[in-house]
This record gives structure tokens, sequence and C-alpha cells, in this order.
């Protein structure tokens, strides 16, 4: 499991006690907003500020918060090049300003300053795995989400079980290795509710026990199972199922919505228009997954 | 002072899980010594009047187990050895495998220190009665050899019970392995590290006071 979840479940176990202490503070607040919406001073103050948009067009290249040690997501490569599917995203923003793909500086940070380096504009935007949450909407403007992650089940691809309905009807024998996390046999148990979870301290050990066959399965992110099936081609298999599923998206700074909405188009029109060719090439080299030309010839709402 | 809530709740509501984990931590420690001192006889006795490459065997049995991380040993036999076949184990018995090789090396030197230290008029005093070579081991050498590496096999039972907080590595439910668990899932992670180092700390004093009570029945020969 990614440290996303693990910081997931830690911020909204922190906003859940925020929660109460604030709803007396919100009736004041909502009060103060009203009385502010009247003041003509800070209508004027927001048409002064220019998007984001124009100032990284003067600036003349993109900074933008990542991480670099996460697999497919943002992590270096053999020559010390930080790449991923994340780093991909970044730089299709950076064609789309400059056109020129290099034209970026990563920022790296900890999952943990994700909505932190946004809040005091140290970065323009976050392209760092983030799952999409009601709760960090509220904090940080979300793009269109690029990628759907969930759980599955790796094998053996020469191991006694093939494919999930295998799984299942193993019942109580079936043992899975995992990264220890919180919940993390909760969501295990949800597909399959009699399996064994063996938690590992470290997602190497993880893999490792299904190497050795010490497990049946290794239980972990959709994106990691599809990148350990991209590193030794015909050694695993996907059980074919995945579930819990959570939008991964970028987020930047509330409040601009001319540099949200560009963006956006870039995203979409990278998902569906004239930048598909290279996201396609993208899915395919970090998951794996051939992606079909999206339906020619239709509104998109259509295809 | 230490601006931190405790909630001990967490640990009461996990107690029988702290309570199995001990039970598993001290159980193991207690296979392993017990096998360690059978194999460090062996040892003991084959690198001091072994033949040539038998001592040669048990010398490097002996150097290349003392001079491994335990945790690289525990990696290789649960990981490793499966990766050509050898997976008859699980992942308790594969560690309680290991630790008894482990303490095994250990032993073998205590038994190798114990053996020299006894006096040569016992063994001859035995001889002078007629004994047998089997007899003056086993009513002789043995049983002073025994009262003299008490205390250290006390010693190493104390080690070999910590030691086995490096088993949750291998996903082994013991008290480390319990310990992050309850962080893990709560949050707690003072009241669940203190609780485990109070556990380790009580059941280690308990080994060693009950073995110094042995020692002090037994260890008087001198």
């Amino acid at each position: 499991m990614s440290n996303d979840r693990d910081n997931n479940a830690d911020a909204s176990m922190l906003r859940r006690g925020v929660l109460g202490l604030s709803a007396a503070g919100a009736l004041g607040s909502v009060a103060g907003a009203g009385l502010g919406l009247l003041a003509p001073r800070a209508a004027m103050a927001q048409e002064a500020t220019p998007s984001r948009l124009q100032t990284v067009l003067e600036r003349g290249h993109l900074i933008v918060g990542t991480g670099s040690t996460n697999p497919p997501w943002h992590f270096e490569d053999e020559t010390g090049t930080l790449v991923g599917m994340d780093i991909d995203m970044a730089r299709l923003l950076a064609k789309g300003l400059f056109d020129d793909p290099e034209k970026v500086e990563f920022v790296l940070q900890g999952p943990d300053a994700r909505i932190p380096s946004l809040v005091t504009e140290k970065v323009d935007i976050v392209c760092q795995f983030m799952t999409v949450t009601p709760g960090r909407a509220q904090q940080a403007d979300f793009t269109v989400p690029y990628y759907r992650e969930g759980v599955g089940v790796m094998m053996m691809a020469d191991g006694d079980y093939k494919t999930f309905d295998d799984l299942k009807a193993a019942g109580s024998n079936l043992t899975l290795s995992a990264l220890q996390n919180v919940f993390i046999e909760d969501w295990a148990h949800k597909e399959l509710p009699e399996a064994r979870v063996d938690q590992f301290e470290s997602p190497d050990a993880a893999l490792q026990a299904l190497n050795a066959r010490r497990v049946d399965g290794y239980f972990g992110d959709q994106s990691a199972i599809r990148w350990l099936m991209q590193q030794a081609p015909g050694r695993y298999v996907d059980s074919g199922r995945g579930w819990l599923p959570n939008s991964y998206a970028s987020a930047v700074k509330q409040g601009d919505p001319t540099w949200l909405n560009w963006v956006n188009t870039v995203y979409r029109e990278a998902m569906l228009g004239v930048d598909f060719d290279s996201f396609a090439a993208s899915y395919q080299k970090w998951f794996g997954i051939t992606l079909e030309t999206p339906k020619v010839g239709f509104p998109s709402e259509f295809a | 002072m230490l601006n931190y809530n405790f909630n001990w709740s967490v640990i009461w509501r996990n107690w029988d899980k702290f309570l199995d984990a001990l039970l598993l931590g001290l159980g193991m420690a207690v296979l392993s010594l017990l096998a360690g001192c059978v194999i460090g006889l062996a040892v003991a006795y084959a690198r001091t009047s072994g033949p040539k490459w038998l001592q040669w065997l048990a010398w490097a049995y002996v150097e290349i187990i003392r001079n491994t991380p335990l945790l690289l040993l525990v990696f290789m036999c649960y990981f490793v050895l499966p990766e050509f076949g050898i997976r008859f184990l699980d992942k308790i018995e594969s560690f309680v495998l290991t630790l008894s090789l482990y303490a095994g090396a250990y032993m073998a030197e205590v038994f190798r220190a114990g053996l020299a230290s006894i006096p040569r008029q016992y063994v001859e005093a035995a001889k002078a009665i007629g004994m047998r070579p089997w007899q003056r081991q086993r009513w002789v050498v043995l049983p002073v050899m025994f009262r003299i590496t008490l205390p250290a096999i006390s010693n190493n039972l104390i080690s070999l019970f910590k030691d086995t907080s490096l088993a949750a590595a291998i996903a082994v439910p013991e008290l480390t392995f319990t310990a992050r668990q309850v962080n893990a899932n709560t949050f707690r992670v003072m009241e669940a590290w203190l609780t485990a180092s109070a556990l380790y700390l009580l059941a280690s004093y308990a080994i060693a006071l009950a073995l110094r009570a042995l020692e002090r029945r037994y260890a008087s020969i001198r």
C-alpha cells in the first residue's frame, strides 16, 4: 500500500477530532463571510491577483511538487533520472506551456507536504499520486483524475492459484503477504474474508515472501502490481480483481479557476484528445495497459 | 512534561494478543535453547576430540554463524531456502530452526570452554577407579561441565528470548510484531511499545531469577 493511504487514514482520523470542535465556529465564520462579500475592497483584491498561469508563463518553467521513492509514480531510474507516471503528467503540462517537456523544476517532498506546499505557494501544482478525498478537496483544488487506484492480488504464474475464483475457493487455506498498515487486513477481507494476511515491514519483504512461495499471493496497490509484473514479465499473474477504488489526481492551490481549468484542459485532452498518444504511451510504459483509442466522430460524452 | 495523552484501553483490548505473543516468544526461546544445547554439545566434542576434518567443520559452523547477523540468517532460512525448493517449514518452525542453529554456535563455545576448564585430576581419578570412557563423560565430565556453564546458559536464554523479536521481520506474531500491529491499527505508539518493553523486561528478569535459583542449587561444586 502506498504511503498515500497511510496518510489518508491518518488525516481523516485527525479531521474527525477537529470537526466536532469546529462545528460551533462554523456559524460564526459563515456570518463573517457574508459581511466580507459586502465589502468592496475584497472583491477588488481578487481581480488584481493574476492567475498562476500567467506567473508560470512569465517565469519560463513550471514548479511541480512530487516524490522520488514510489515506482511507478515517481522514482529514480538506473541513471538517477526522475521518472514515472506523475512525472509524465508534469512534462505534459510543460509541453503545453512552453512546447518543451523539459521546462519543469521538480520539488521533492514527502506525502504529508502535498497540501502545505500548495498553500504556501512553494509549487505550482502537485503531481504525487494524490488520492482525491472530500476532506482534501476542502484544502486544495483537485484536477480531473488520471488514474483509478485500487487493491488487488498478484500470484506466481506457476503457482497453485491462477484466478480470483481459485483464491476465493481456497478460503482459510489462503495466505497473502502485505505491507504492514492500518486496516490492511480489513481491506483484504472485503473480498477474501477468510484469507490469512502476513504483514511485513517493507514492500520488498512482502514481495519476497511471494517469490519464496511462503504466501500464495501479494496483496497491494493495483499500480504496484502492474509495475512489478512489468518488471518481471511472465513471472507473476494478476488475479484479475481490483477493489477499493480511489482516484489519483493533481492538485493546485484553491481560488485560481483559470489555472485549474488550464490544467484540466491539458489532462482531459491527454486522455481523450490531441495528446492521447503520449498519454497512452505512458500507461503502456508504467502499467503495461494498452489504452483503446477514444472513439472518433462523437462528442466525448457519447464515446 | 510529556505532551501526550495516554490511552491504555488499547492495551487492555489487545491484552490476550500480547500474552499470546509473550508465550510464543518464550516458547521459541526455550525450544531453541534446548536444541542449541544439543547442537552445541555435539559441536564442542567435535572440536575438542573429533578427527581433523570434523574439527574443521565444527570450527567453520561456529565462525560462520557467530559472525553473521541473526536477522540475515532469519531471512536466509525463511526467504532464500524456499527458492531452492526447501520449504517444509512454516514461519515459526523456520525461525526456531534458525535460532537453534544460532544458539548452537554460541553454546558450542560455552561448552568448549566448560570442557577445557574441567580439572584434569577429575578425569584421572575417574580412570583410576576403572571407569570406561563413556562412563567418565556421563558421570564426571558432563555433570561438572553443566554446573560450570550454568551461568552462561542462563545468559544465553535471556539473549535468545530477546532475539525472538527478530521473528517480527517474517511476520511471526511475537511481542514486537504485536506491538507494531497495535501501533499500526491504533496509532497508540507509546502505549504499545511501553507495554512490549515492560513485558520483555519482566519476562527476562523472571528467567534470570529462576536460573539464579538453579545456579545457587547446582553451581556450588567449585
